[in-house]
């Protein structure tokens, strides 16, 4: 339910929303919802100050998910 | 899009119609999240002056308002950036989760009223907690209903507040 919550929140504000996809990951560090969306949209869903990924993560903890972290992955960074 | 530039009546209009497109969006983006996150919650949509208001009503959406409306908020910053999504207008939407929103305002109504009564008791400047610029603006709007008593905000945020002063006696 995060991952299709987080993701529908994520896809109303990108230009791109087919190219949004969020995986929930489970390591020794707990679980992370990773974040993955067009390098054009980088910017739009951190925000300025990280302010947009700010509220991200409010509302996925209000929605069932603290202790969950939520990563947006840059993947231009992936080689 | 070619005739933008007619006359202030059009523009009116369109400004009206905007406002209801945003409530709409909204609607459909707050509605969509409510189904997958299995939350209960009917939308109401309405227009207040010159910004689209949108309430999601029902019984059990505490952890959507969170402390302090905090959840409220980002939910009302993420809707905003939606509504901004497609219409590429900056939008000044109000978001209210179980009536938070109004219940605040009736606190914070009566908070400038007690203000008031004890400054007009006593004679001296009352100054109140520090609140947002939104927050501050109720209880202000609260004092200038008031005879006998005045409003001023002191500080710097996030400390800012209101301070309450007896008329001419400054």
């Amino acid at each position: 339910m995060l991952e299709n919550a987080l993701e529908h929140l994520v896809r109303g504000i990108v230009d791109n929303p087919d190219d949004v996809t969020v995986d929930l990951v489970t390591n020794r560090r707990g679980r992370t919802l990773e974040v993955r969306v067009n390098p054009d949209d980088l910017g739009k869903v951190i925000g300025r100050n990280g302010r947009t990924a700010k509220a991200l993560r409010t509302v996925v903890a209000a929605l069932g998910g603290r202790g969950v972290r939520v990563d947006v992955v840059d993947t231009d960074e992936v080689r | 899009m070619t005739d933008s530039d007619t006359d202030t009546a059009t523009g009116t209009a369109s400004t009206a119609d905007l406002l209801v497109r945003e409530g709409d969006i909204a609607g459909d983006y707050l509605e969509r999240l409510l189904d997958i996150a299995d939350v209960d919650g009917d939308i109401d949509m309405d227009v207040e002056g010159d910004r689209a208001i949108v309430a999601i009503v029902g019984e059990g959406l505490d952890a959507l308002v969170g402390p302090n409306g905090a959840t409220l908020d980002a939910l009302q910053e993420l809707t905003r950036l939606a509504v901004v999504q497609q219409t590429g207008v900056r939008s000044r939407l109000m978001l209210d989760i179980g009536g938070w929103r109004a219940k605040r305002k009736a606190d914070l109504t009566e908070v400038g009223n007690r203000a008031a009564a004890r400054c007009l008791e006593s004679g001296e400047a009352i100054s109140l907690a520090p609140m947002t610029p939104f927050e501050r603006k109720i209880v202000h709007d609260a004092i200038a209903a008031i005879d006998g008593v005045e409003s001023e905000s002191e500080g710097v945020e996030p400390e800012r507040r209101v301070v309450v002063l007896p008329v001419g006696n400054d």
